[in-house]
């Protein structure tokens, strides 16, 4: 007969649980396994298969320990808030303004849009920076791993992922049209289209490489998800 | 069969009504869960133990170390008093579902 004890304790070991609490669970899930044991023993199953019944109660102990530390974890609504949302989104905030001066400072250059109408010195112009771009999906990637790796879930994930752009959204919504009421210094000679070509070049097209990323992640996130749900409730 | 999401949602019901007439330990929660669904709904360990202290975290049930005659130390988890508040709209939105279900698919066991 195994030492179902010395098996779980093994297998759990590393676990983020106070001293008391691992040993409680331990002994909880040895005598589990070795009631799976004693069973199928009693039903006439050799010792062997026995043993291999009660070894199929789980099939990925490391996964099980992180089951157990979040379910026993003692977490408030904040924590769960900062977890979920102010780290990823603050982390790829920060990711993706490093990369953007880094790419202003030394990388290729950016494409400028031209002169929508008027005097071509008098209307703004659009700087595109093409090669950010392409680091949007995987910041927005990264972002959705963390939040759902937290445990974070819908409009969560979303928001997470889409952080990265609320700067430049908040800019254009009321950083810009309180310049023009307080100052007509600034940015007096904006135009609609130009306007709307500035948000698209920092709000919606950012916002959709992000996406892009991300909700690809949190889609194979959740097939994984899925797939390892399946494989412990069995039919 | 049952489909598999549907059997991941009715988990937490399984458990919740399987303790509500009796004091239960993990195995024999497994157990009764297996028998009184007929095989449908089967808990490995791996799914059973995170589930009950996330529902005793919520203190929907709670747990306490009991000595069986035999010298077996177990720990026996009992319905708490919200965990039976909590069953009541938990059983009627299963059978709202299974009801709109049995209309859609019209077929008579769903």
């Amino acid at each position: 007969m195994s030492d179902w004890h010395e098996l779980v304790k093994q297998r759990l070991k590393g676990i983020r649980l106070t001293e008391q609490e691992t040993a409680e669970v331990t002994e909880e899930l040895a005598e589990h396994l070795e009631s799976v044991y004693l069973t199928s023993r009693s039903e006439g199953v050799t010792e062997q298969a026995a043993v291999e019944q009660a070894l199929r109660e789980v099939s990925n102990w490391q996964e099980l320990r992180t089951k157990i530390e979040s379910s026993r974890e003692k977490e408030t609504p904040m924590n769960k808030r900062v977890t979920q949302f102010w780290f990823p989104s603050f982390l790829t905030l920060l990711l993706s303004q490093v990369f953007l001066m880094v790419i202003q400072a030394s990388g290729p250059k950016p494409y400028v849009s031209p002169a929508l109408s008027g005097p071509p010195r008098m209307t703004p112009l659009v700087v595109v920076y093409l090669t950010w771009f392409v680091t949007l999906p995987f910041i927005g990637a990264l972002g959705a791993y963390l939040s759902r790796r937290a445990g974070g879930r819908g409009a969560t994930v979303v928001s997470t992922i889409a952080f990265p752009v609320f700067p430049f959204l908040a800019f254009l919504v009321v950083g810009l049209p309180i310049a023009l009421l307080l100052d007509d210094h600034v940015a007096h000679n904006i135009t609609l289209p130009a306007f709307l070509v500035g948000a698209s070049a920092w709000v919606v097209f950012p916002a959709i490489a992000l996406l892009a990323g991300g909700l690809l992640v949190r889609y194979l996130f959740g097939r994984c998800s899925e797939a390892r749900g399946n494989a412990n409730v069995n039919a | 069969m049952v489909a598999s999401g549907i059997k991941r949602g009715t988990a937490e019901l399984a458990v919740l009504s399987v303790l509500e007439s009796r004091r239960l330990h993990g195995y024999e929660i497994a157990r009764r869960i297996e028998q009184e669904t007929k095989g449908a709904l089967r808990f490995t360990l791996a799914a059973l133990y995170p589930m009950l202290y996330r529902l005793e975290k919520q203190k929907l049930i709670s747990g306490a170390w009991e000595t069986s005659q035999n010298g077996r130390r177990r720990r026996c988890y009992r319905l708490t008093a919200a965990g039976k508040k909590k069953l009541v709209p938990l059983r009627s939105e299963w059978s709202e579902l299974f009801a709109a279900l049995h209309r859609l698919a019209g077929v008579s066991n769903v």
